[in-house]
């Protein structure tokens, strides 16, 4: 038998599968992971100490930059927690307007996420199709916000301005298209024996140290827990809404995929629902002059699900026009360093990635 | 509204037996506030003894005016699906905090970065010591006393060319000769 040698291998900082910039220094036998350990700093921008220079709606044009694929969960977390502090009602219009883009981009970031667990399994059609379907629905945010990624939409009080004329009728022609493409996805994803064989019992995480490690969202309800802001904290309107949390056992990639592929079809009747049912009337309750507008002193914690998980804001005021401390823990500040860490030793080298992906990595939500 | 009867519940199992102070802000949150020596141990009574096993975030503060710094750990139990946080002030010279990444393995990675950017130390804390940042020697830059704009300007330089760091349209009207447009010139910054 020929003995392999211990070699350390250095994974990125390039785009390690489609995450972001981070490096996992790997000590490897042969193919095998021995150990990791990750190392982030190559997106560090400093956002919570820029915002603090800022007054509180100026922080929108940072929050929603934390990370790339979801920038509405952000600001809708931001939000509410400074409507916390304020005691600032949400005209019921406006709360559905963002249950419905909150759901628009859930399905958006899901689209990327496609591409990027399919892609790092070498599936490279998929991202060529979910990517361009994604474009549908950023016309959508094109048509309501004016900006394709970053929206800067939502603000405490409400959302900035009404749906256009003829949107929602746009945004259910799009949700037919995807439920229709529903279709293709399975049969080149998920019903491919390509990606079952590499997804099936790889990157496990077991189910009674799942909530002990810190793990949220798809991956906590991958090991068939059920956990999900939106009914164990409902905001918004998510409490007048029919919808399931999907949950499969296993723990491993192909039971967070599974979730996934069930999330999107919720997030779909979801959209259908809160249109449905939005009632007319205002949908901003405005805030003073934004320049001297001043949040009472206090401290406030709030939480939303993103597509990756759980997303939290602690937000200090001291009585002033400007946070005095903002803090962001998103689902990556956990997945993307200790869980992975514990998740990877005993894993092929070529898999590194692919688990990367279906945990939700993102590296500049964990560096900011 | 409800009448909170799980949260002051919780607020007396935790209180009652460290003899420590706190109230009930809303439904679904309870904070405690405590000394540093004891926050360790009301952490892992909480995590053993109530169910509060998921630590959702940790963070930290910096009450530059009362020359403290609060680290704030905020508990979620997904029986009770309540929050409770656990509130201290440590002294900002020479700051020093209890590790807890034996209670939570994650919470290694908040404390290596509360260390860089505020300075904390944790005795014990493992991992490398740059987090974000990379060399970094001056203070910490979570710090409300480290001036970002100060570093800016001390640290970077203006491209050839821009180094009267004045307005682009005005530079473009200089260069080109073409007047401003109204709607433009009210954007103008003022120097």
């Amino acid at each position: 038998m020929i003995r392999e040698k211990e070699t350390t291998l250095y994974l990125g900082p390039q785009h390690p599968g489609i995450t972001g910039n981070m490096m996992i220094k790997l000590k490897v036998q042969g193919d095998t992971v021995v150990s990791a350990t990750t190392h982030v700093g190559y997106l560090h921008r400093a956002f919570e100490k820029l915002i603090e220079r800022r007054n509180w709606l100026n922080a929108f044009t940072l929050l929603c930059r934390f990370c790339v694929p979801e920038p509405d969960p952000m600001e809708l977390t931001y939000a509410r927690a400074v409507e916390e502090l304020d005691n600032r009602e949400v005209p019921e219009r406006a709360k559905y307007i963002r249950v419905i883009v909150m759901e628009l981009a859930r399905l958006q970031s899901f689209l990327l996420w496609y591409a990027g667990q399919a892609g790092s399994g070498g599936l490279y059609t998929m991202g060529q199709w979910s990517v361009g379907d994604r474009n549908y629905v950023l016309d959508l945010f094109e048509d309501l916000t004016g900006g394709r990624i970053y929206h800067m939409y939502i603000w405490p009080g409400g959302v900035r301005r009404d749906l256009p004329d003829g949107w929602t009728d746009k945004v259910l022609k799009t949700m037919d298209y995807l439920e229709n493409r529903q279709k293709d996805y399975n049969q080149l994803m998920f019903d491919n024996t390509v990606f079952q064989k590499r997804a099936k019992g790889v990157g496990i995480i077991p189910k009674d140290k799942a909530v002990e490690w810190g793990v949220v969202g798809p991956p906590l309800r991958g090991t068939g827990i059920k956990s999900d802001v939106r009914i164990d904290e409902p905001y918004e309107i998510y409490d007048k809404l029919d919808f399931v949390v999907p949950t499969f056992e296993g723990g491993d990639i192909w039971a967070r995929a599974m979730v996934r592929q069930e999330e999107f079809r919720q997030s779909i009747s979801i959209i259908r629902q809160a249109i449905e049912k939005m009632p007319k009337g205002e949908y901003y309750n405005k805030v003073p002059n934004p320049m001297k507008w001043i949040v009472p002193e206090g401290q406030a914690w709030a939480k939303t699900e993103s597509v990756r998980g759980e997303i939290g804001f602690y937000v200090a005021s001291n009585g002033t026009n400007k946070p005095y401390r903002v803090h962001a823990k998103g689902a990556a500040y956990t997945h993307g360093v200790t869980v992975l860490e514990k998740v990877l030793p005993g894993q092929n080298i070529a898999d590194v990635s692919f688990i990367m992906n279906s945990l939700g990595v993102c590296p500049p939500e964990i560096e900011r | 509204m409800t009448d909170l009867i799980k949260e002051q519940k919780l607020l007396e199992n935790v209180t009652n037996p460290f003899k420590i102070k706190g109230r009930v802000i809303r439904n679904r949150r309870v904070e405690v506030f405590c000394d540093k020596e004891t926050v360790s141990s009301v952490l892992l009574y909480a995590k053993t003894q109530l169910g509060y096993i998921h630590l959702a975030h940790m963070t930290c503060i910096d009450w530059i005016d009362e020359n403290k710094f609060e680290l704030i750990y905020t508990i979620w139990s997904p029986v009770e699906k309540v929050h409770l946080f656990v509130k201290t002030k440590i002294d900002r010279e020479n700051p020093v905090m209890e590790n807890i990444d034996k209670i939570w393995d994650q919470a290694n990675t908040y404390e290596r970065e509360m260390r860089e950017m505020f300075g904390i130390e944790f005795p014990g804390l493992i991992g490398e010591h740059d987090f974000a940042l990379e060399d970094w020697d001056e203070m910490p830059p979570m710090r409300k006393d480290f001036d970002t704009h100060q570093y800016a300007e001390q640290t970077y330089y203006n491209r050839p060319g821009r180094e009267d760091a004045k307005d682009v349209r005005e530079t473009l009207v200089e260069r080109s000769g073409t007047e401003v447009p109204d709607f433009a010139k009210k954007y103008s910054r003022e120097r």
